[in-house]
């Protein structure tokens, strides 16, 4: 059996490797001071952070990726909060129907769903602005629809019940006693949809035009067909450091263990 | 009586989610489905003829059909590895105390939320012909020429597994976690050593984790365009690459019936798993 443990933590050592290396490596790269890749870089720079905020593409690439976020994450969670509250405390097909609208883009494969968006937005002459932000906000809802869900099936019903008998209506007891109970999930909800619309490739891939490219696209432009530039590797850090500036926000608002929970 | 809460709204309160739902999810994947049912026209997305052309000339070009094998292997092969290394890593996580389980769960979910795009670019660093194994290997005098190791459908599998392979640890470590360990004793106490508990009783009990692992590896794999095509390139063209190559040349019926073909595999290998692996059968998942 001691053989089989060792083999068990190599598997594991391996597998943490393997995960993390690939990351580890593009964020180092994107402080080289070398035009091309060299690893370990000889010394640090900030030559290509330098570079990506003076090419206007990979500039404006960040700041639609974090408006699309922002603002995809937000249609979301207006989305998900009306939806969530329907199903919450009901059963019946029509409930499990609704639910299952709502969790179906998280495994539905949206390269089909950004053909899809691509070809009706044709038809209806969508502007690339407005489809890019409905999109991420399709891909984005799931997320949210999921942790309100759970927010709210964790709060006792008697609280909401006490609010009428002092007199709310629903508009007030809404406010004033359910969004105050479930905002923790709701909050996560809206950072991981944030962060999902920040990196989302497939249906942005269809519906990104020119002159309006998000960052993950930018980057995949790039190493198609400027690969050897380390720029690429800088925008890939800063997309990376959004991420974790997303993952602190979300610990310390509400903490990250509610994710894994939920 | 007025709606004495928001919730007793009822209908009234998911309309609006529901509509914008069926506005820009189902509404534009029917219309795709319409419009593959459609000759290519050089002035419109589609000429108005209804045709079944489109699937005939899929179904009839062998080139099609070997793309369609090539995305099975590759698929197969990357589920193969996710659930040949996740499943050892899912049994570590779930052995852990609760606080340290959670952990765990955070660790492996952190690495998802980085964009797909910047960990295919970490494996083009890796792989690449100016890449960490042949800058190492060089340096070390073991080859002379660079090594072709990136586009190759290894490298797609390579990529795409370790991509994937924090989904297939949650999803089994979440399941044996939940596992009543009194099943294994049980056995135990029966008699059975460890090998045969894990194949009789811990495994089959898994299955749950199990299918929802691989289903996640699989669905994934289908859409992932950007790694194929990064890690790839054009000799490992899957399924999914041809769909954007009909988009990148206009041939949008074309692209609908390829889109609707990827989710016609989707949906098989997926009734697949389930048929095989029977996650509804499992039981009693008490603590």
């Amino acid at each position: 059996m001691r053989g089989l443990a060792a083999l068990r933590t190599l598997v594991v050592v391996l597998a943490a490797l393997v995960i993390v290396a690939p990351i580890v490596i593009v964020v180092v790269t994107a402080f080289s001071p070398t035009d091309f890749f060299v690893f370990p870089p000889p010394s640090l720079s900030l030559r290509w952070f330098h570079e990506f905020f003076s090419l206007s593409e990979m500039r404006d690439a960040f700041s639609l990726s974090l408006e699309l976020a922002v603002m995809a994450s937000s249609a979301a969670v207006v989305l998900a909060i009306p939806a969530a509250l329907f199903v919450a405390r009901r059963s019946g097909p029509v409930v499990t129907a609704v639910q299952a609208l709502f969790l179906a883009p998280l495994v539905f494969p949206t390269i089909i769903l950004g053909l899809a968006l691509l070809l009706f937005y044709r038809t209806i002459h969508m502007p690339i602005l407005p489809g890019l932000l409905l999109a991420h906000s399709v891909v984005g809802a799931p997320y949210a629809f999921r942790t309100t869900l759970a927010g709210l099936q964790s709060f006792d019903p008697a609280l909401e019940e006490a609010g009428h008998s002092l007199g709310a209506g629903p508009l007030q007891t809404f406010f004033l006693v359910v969004l105050p109970l479930i905002w923790p999930s709701v909050l996560s909800g809206w950072l991981f949809a944030f962060i999902v619309s920040f990196g989302e490739l497939n249906t942005a891939l269809f519906l990104t035009g020119p002159g309006h490219t998000t960052l993950p696209i930018e980057i995949f432009s790039y190493l198609q067909f400027q690969g050897s530039q380390l720029v690429v590797a800088a925008a890939s850090a800063i997309q990376v450091a959004m991420i974790l500036i997303m993952v602190a926000a979300i610990e310390r608002a509400v903490g990250l263990r509610r994710l894994v929970r939920a | 009586m007025p709606a004495r809460s928001l919730q007793s709204l009822g209908w009234a309160l998911a309309l609006p989610p529901v509509l914008f739902l069926l506005a820009f999810f189902v509404g534009p994947l029917l219309y795709l489905l319409y419009v593959s049912f459609h000759g290519a026209s050089t002035s419109d997305l589609y000429n108005a003829e209804l045709t079944l052309a489109n699937y005939a000339a899929i179904a009839g070009d062998p080139f099609y059909l070997r793309v369609l094998l090539r995305t099975l292997e590759t698929a197969a092969a990357i589920m193969g590895l996710c659930l040949a290394v996740g499943y050892p890593v899912a049994m570590l996580v779930a052995k852990l105390p609760r606080r340290r389980r959670e952990i765990a769960s955070i660790l492996l979910l952190l690495p998802l939320m980085v964009s797909n795009v910047v960990r295919a670019y970490g494996w083009v660093a890796i792989l690449g012909r100016r890449g960490l194994v042949n800058i190492a290997l060089g340096k070390v005098g073991l080859i002379d020429a660079p090594l072709a190791l990136l586009y190759t459908p290894a490298a797609v599998v390579l990529g795409l597994a370790t991509i994937l392979l924090p989904y297939m640890v949650i999803s089994i470590a979440n399941t044996l976690a939940s596992l009543d360990r009194r099943y294994e004793e049980a056995a135990q106490a029966l008699g059975a050593g460890p090998i045969r508990t894990f194949l009789h009783v811990t495994l089959p009990l898994s299955s749950p984790g199990v299918a929802s692992g691989l289903l996640l590896v699989f669905l994934l794999t289908l859409s992932a365009y950007v790694t194929v095509t990064l890690l790839g390139g054009p000799p490992s063209k899957l399924l999914v690459s041809l769909v954007y190559d009909n988009v990148v040349s206009f041939q949008w019926p074309r692209a609908a019936a390829l889109a609707f073909v990827l989710l016609a595999v989707a949906l098989v290998v997926s009734a697949l798993i389930l048929a095989v692996l029977r996650p509804g059968r499992v039981r009693g998942r008490g603590r």
